[in-house]
């Protein structure tokens, strides 16, 4: 492009400023997002695979109860399996100075020499063990930080029956707890009230009654595609069935590697989805903008194509329209994309324990974004291309033809029309006569509406589960988990706590539930009649009553193992005896908790061989806090290897959410909006810059600039009110399909739409059109409509 | 004055536009000898044919039947891509309405027809020969109609085309900016012996030119030739 139609392209861009910065916002926007997501995916995949990588994330985990050190070494020679660990894992109870509650966490084996083991720990701070008689353990970071702890600092350790006083030496992460959720402790991680802790081997052998002995094996393998692994898993544990085998995982299928995994496959489908809506909008909008400008340039093309320009030096010309957008938008977008980077990158700090998580530049991200900006850009400019292209010489020198004088289709119905004042047939003959602009205008303000309601229904779902969660369903102050299941007269040993005013026993297992080919594993809830501190409830908010006898099933997981009412289903419960027992289905609930069974926590004790049992204790307490002297007694029952508190556990889940969902939502809207503001903006200007004209002789005839605006939004708000009508629709479609997609075997996303949702989406939708409507209020003041009525076209 | 060479020869041209049903026929049978160096005035009413034929003259346009030949060119044969280099380097044209690009400056204006062509003389040159170099960086909407228009003979005449085509270029302006601008374009043809065909509805005008075709109803009836033409300073409207 030579200086001279660079310099004519950017004064016709000055002179179209508002559309072009209205349309730039969208076009930053999407490439923003794009480079802003694909960068921050590149970021946090690139720092997950060298953390997997270089502290060597185990490919499965297979827990026992008792594992003789050779056993791993066998496991070590079966088919695919490179390398094997022996490891102990026991719960604890963790005091820590000025703490009144004691807190649950999880002791974790090391050697006593540092060596690149499976499953290696990062140390942050301090150093390794000494030696094993010390008395010295590494503790969990974000741990240490949430309770000011650090090398030198002494925390009490209550493993099984004995209390011991450690030397903290150290603090470190593992990369098999990017994402730490407490067991039975909500959805986010909770450093404060959950720990984990490393200790030397032998030490914790011996404190577990694991002498020489393991209760769990970890390995890596060769080949760890799903069907093989699972196959070698299976091999696994029938070669340590003797050992008791309770359970084998493949790091896939671990919390915080899955968690991990689904976040960054959200975030790389954004890094698409996102990017495409806004550049699709920015593409149609800027069709609008541009095919006005070169069909204003009508005698410029004709000009210049008599000046002898051939018809591709024109096309060129013009095609440079959307690569100086797609260039300025490119240059905007990555800048805004790199800020976005940074905020995410912020973001996932706290959300994840990975050794770094930094914002890195990607030059191929960065072309990328620029080539997608370009390339929408240039389809943005088609609509005018195609004009200036198919425009003859000749004809180009003639006025353009009138515009299409027929009769508008509501023009046809004549009964209608005669009631219309004049002003409201402009705006019906302008709707009609502009089908193309039309139509992007009821596209762009449909798209916005259907972002913005589903921004805003999706944040009520998240409430309505979590209020299911903590709210409906739990009704207890505080959890309290038992090592092993124990006959019921605990309950009244625990009923006589100081401040405890009404306890309810659980028996929670998880087992292998089968029919015939068709197999799952899952947790069956043991419920005693009367339950009142825990109530499983429907769909409809119905109590879920539990039968005497036989197991009620979650729709989710009766449809997995395609069983109905009256079938029987066998049970493998993974503790206590595990032995293969059958039980009838007698009740099918429907329920967002996807894969759960209920039933009597008498049947399920009988099902495991026992007369009563329960492992589980719920609490509610008088004053709703802690009475030092209930966690005291608590802290001597060795059976207690965890609290919770369910208050606790749901402000924590705000304090983690609730922020970064208040910005979520804050700039979906925002978005979604300057996808609104842009595209009505820029239709109202173009069709203000089509009819000067017609608003000269408005103002000469002694119209006042507000009735004159009036024209320009009534057509705006009769187009978008469609978009937003549909949108609405759209946005409701788009709930429905979100729900699916967060839908997972362990819970059903709700669907949750209220109509209060609704009218606020089509209200912040309205205040968006008259913010573009005041700025052409503004324009249609200061048009200077003398000048306007000498132009000539 | 002894007129040898024929530059362009047009030979029973017809141009007919389909309009939905009807067949408007803009041009009938026209032909016409366009001489070397000869300032030419097509004159008829309105809606005769006059910038139809300019269109054909100029490349702009293909007759629907006849031909026109530039020297042994023959333009009504030519590809789309021929026509568009016959308009760069043998044809400048000048509009009624000026047609200049509004974003840019006069200089600029005229330098969108130096561009393209391989030896053109500079925009600043150009600009000098219709006396407004001083305007230079103004632009269009700075100018008055006749310099405008002088903008445009400008552009016509930078790329040093062998021929102008002006169709009605006084139609916009008063009688003393019209003499100007005729002035100079006689000027041109005289000193840098352009071949110029000037279109009008204007019969005062008629007098300047060597020759006169009228046209109506899309055939030329009739060519007069001036013996001796008529100076600008001459002519009265
Ligand atoms: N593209 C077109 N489509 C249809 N009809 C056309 C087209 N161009 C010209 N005409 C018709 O051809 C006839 C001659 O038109 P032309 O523009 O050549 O007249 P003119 O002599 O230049 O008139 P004026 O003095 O008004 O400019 C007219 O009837 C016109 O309507
Ligand atoms: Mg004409």
């Amino acid at each position: 492009m030579s200086r001279l139609f660079l310099r004519k392209l950017l004064r016709d861009m000055k002179t179209r400023k508002g559309s072009l910065l209205a349309l730039l916002a969208i076009v930053t926007i999407g490439v923003g997002v794009y480079i802003g997501f694909a960068a921050v995916y590149r970021d946090l995949d690139g720092s997950r695979e060298r953390y997997y990588r270089d502290y060597r994330l185990a490919d499965f985990t297979v827990y026992l109860k008792r594992a003789p050190a050779w056993s791993v070494q066998e496991t070590a020679m079966l088919a695919n399996v490179r390398e094997a660990r022996g490891r102990v894992q026991q719960s604890v109870l963790i005091e820590v100075p000025h703490q009144l509650k004691p807190i649950s966490g999880t002791a974790i084996s090391m050697p006593l020499r540092r060596e690149p083991v499976l499953n290696d720990i990062f140390l942050r701070s301090g150093m390794w063990f000494s030696d094993n008689d010390k008395r010295e353990v590494i503790i969990d970071d974000a741990f240490a930080k949430a309770h000011r702890l650090q090398p030198g600092s002494r925390i009490k350790v209550l493993l099984l029956d004995k209390q011991h006083d450690l030397l903290v030496v150290g603090t470190a992460m593992s990369p098999e707890f990017v994402y730490l959720i407490p067991p039975g402790g909500g959805f986010t991680p909770d450093a404060e009230n959950y720990g984990v802790l490393y200790l030397p081997e032998k030490f914790l052998q011996e404190s577990s009654d694991l002498d020489g002995a393991y209760n769990q094996i970890i390995g890596s393998v060769h080949d760890d595609s799903p069907p093989i692994l699972n196959f070698t898993l299976r091999v696994i544990e029938n070669r340590l069935e003797a050992y008791g085998v309770t359970q084998s995982l493949a790091a896939r299928d671990q919390a915080s590697v899955r968690f991990l995994e689904d976040e960054l496959v959200g975030v790389k489908i954004s890094s698409r989805i996102s990017p495409t809506i806004f550049l699709l909008v920015a593409a149609l909008v800027m069709n609008v903008l541009i095919g006005r400008m070169v069909a204003q340039q009508r005698t410029v093309i004709g000009t210049l194509k008599a000046l002898g320009y051939s018809t591709s030096m024109v096309t060129r010309h013009y095609l440079n329209y959307g690569l100086f957008i797609g260039i300025v938008g490119g240059v905007t977008g990555t800048l805004f994309g790199f800020w976005m980077q940074n905020v995410f990158v912020q973001m996932y700090r706290q959300f994840f324990a990975l050794p770094e998580i930094n914002a890195h530049f990607y030059f191929d991200i960065l072309a990328t974004g620029f080539l997608i900006s370009i390339g929408f850009a240039l389809v943005g400019t088609l609509k005018g291309v195609r004009y200036a292209v198919s425009l003859e010489p000749a004809e180009a020198m003639r006025p353009p033809p009138p515009e299409k004088g027929g009769k508008v289709l509501p023009e046809r119905i004549t009964v209608f029309w005669r009631i219309l004042s004049f002003r409201q047939r402009m705006v019906l003959r302008a709707v009609f006569r502009n089908p193309f602009r039309s139509g992007v205008n009821v596209t762009a303000s449909l798209i916005s509406t259907a972002l913005i309601v589903m921004t805003l229904c999706n944040t009520d779902a998240l409430d309505s589960l979590m209020s299911f969660e903590f709210e409906k369903t739990a009704h207890q102050d505080m959890t309290i988990s038992l090592r092993d299941p124990v006959g019921i007269r605990v309950q009244t040993d625990f009923q006589q706590l100081p401040g405890v005013s009404e306890t309810e026993p659980q028996l929670l297992v998880v087992c292998d539930l089968s029919n015939g080919p068709f197999e799952k594993r899952a947790g069956v809830m043991g419920l005693v009649r009367n339950n009142r501190l825990y109530t499983p409830i429907d769909e409809q908010n119905r109590r879920i009553a539990v039968p005497e006898s036989g197991l009620l099933l979650t729709k989710k997981l009766a449809e997995l193992l395609h069983v109905s009412r009256g079938d029987t289903i066998r049970l493998r419960p993974l503790i206590a005896r595990r032995e293969i027992v059958y039980s009838p289905v007698v009740g099918i609930v429907d329920s967002y908790l996807g894969l759960s069974a209920y039933a009597d926590i008498r049947y399920l004790s009988r099902l495991l061989g026992e007369e009563w049992a329960a492992n589980t204790m719920l609490f509610t307490s008088f004053r709703k806090t802690y009475d030092p002297a209930f966690l005291r007694e608590l802290t001597m029952r060795p059976v207690v290897v965890g609290i919770n508190e369910r208050l606790q556990a749901l402000h924590k889940i705000d304090e983690v959410f609730g922020q970064s969902m208040g910005i979520m939502i804050f700039v979906m809207v925002l978005f979604a909006g300057m996808i609104a503001f842009g595209s009505v903006l820029n239709s109202a200007l173009v069709s203000l810059s089509e009819r000067e004209r017609e608003v000269g002789t408005l103002r000469v005839l002694g119209y006042t600039p507000a009735q004159i605006s009036g024209i320009f939004s009534g057509e705006s708000f009769l187009l978008n009110g469609m978009g937003i009508f549909f949108g609405v629709f759209a946005g409701m479609g788009l709930v429905h399909l979100l729900s699916m997609a967060y839908s997972t075997e362990l819970y059903r996303f709700p669907v949750v739409i209220y109509f209060s949702r609704l009218l606020e989406s089509a209200f912040l939708m309205c205040l968006f059109i008259s913010l573009a409507q005041w700025i052409v209020f503004r324009m249609v003041r200061k048009l200077n409509w003398l000048d306007a009525l000498k132009v000539k076209e | 004055m002894v007129l040898q060479r024929v530059l362009l020869s047009i030979r029973s041209v017809s141009k007919v536009y389909r309009m939905g049903e009807v067949d408007v026929h803009a041009l009938r049978n026209a032909s016409l000898d366009i001489y070397d160096g000869e300032f030419l005035i097509i004159i008829g009413p309105s809606g005769s044919g006059k910038s139809t034929l300019l269109n054909q003259i100029g490349g702009m346009d293909r007759p629907t039947s006849g031909t026109i030949s530039f020297m042994d060119r023959e333009l009504s044969k030519s590809s789309d891509y021929e026509l568009t280099l016959y308009r760069r380097r043998e044809v400048g044209f000048i509009f009624q309405f000026y047609n200049l690009i509004p974003t840019l400056t006069a200089l600029e204006n005229v330098q969108v027809a130096t561009e393209i062509v391989e030896n053109p003389m500079t925009a600043m040159e150009a600009l000098q020969r219709v006396g407004l170099a001083g305007r230079a960086d103004h632009f269009p909407s700075q100018l008055s109609g006749g310099e405008q228009q002088r903008i445009s003979v400008a552009r016509a005449l930078a790329s040093n085309p062998r021929l102008l085509l002006c169709d009605e270029p006084t139609g916009a302006l008063d009688v003393e900016t019209s003499r100007q601008v005729l002035g100079m374009l006689s000027k041109l043809n005289r000193e840098l012996q352009k071949t110029v065909v000037l279109i009008t509805h204007n019969n005062a005008i008629a007098g300047l030119g060597d020759r006169v075709a009228r046209i109506r109803d899309g055939t030329i009836h009739h060519i007069r030739t001036n013996d001796p033409p008529k100076s600008v300073e001459e002519i009265h409207w």
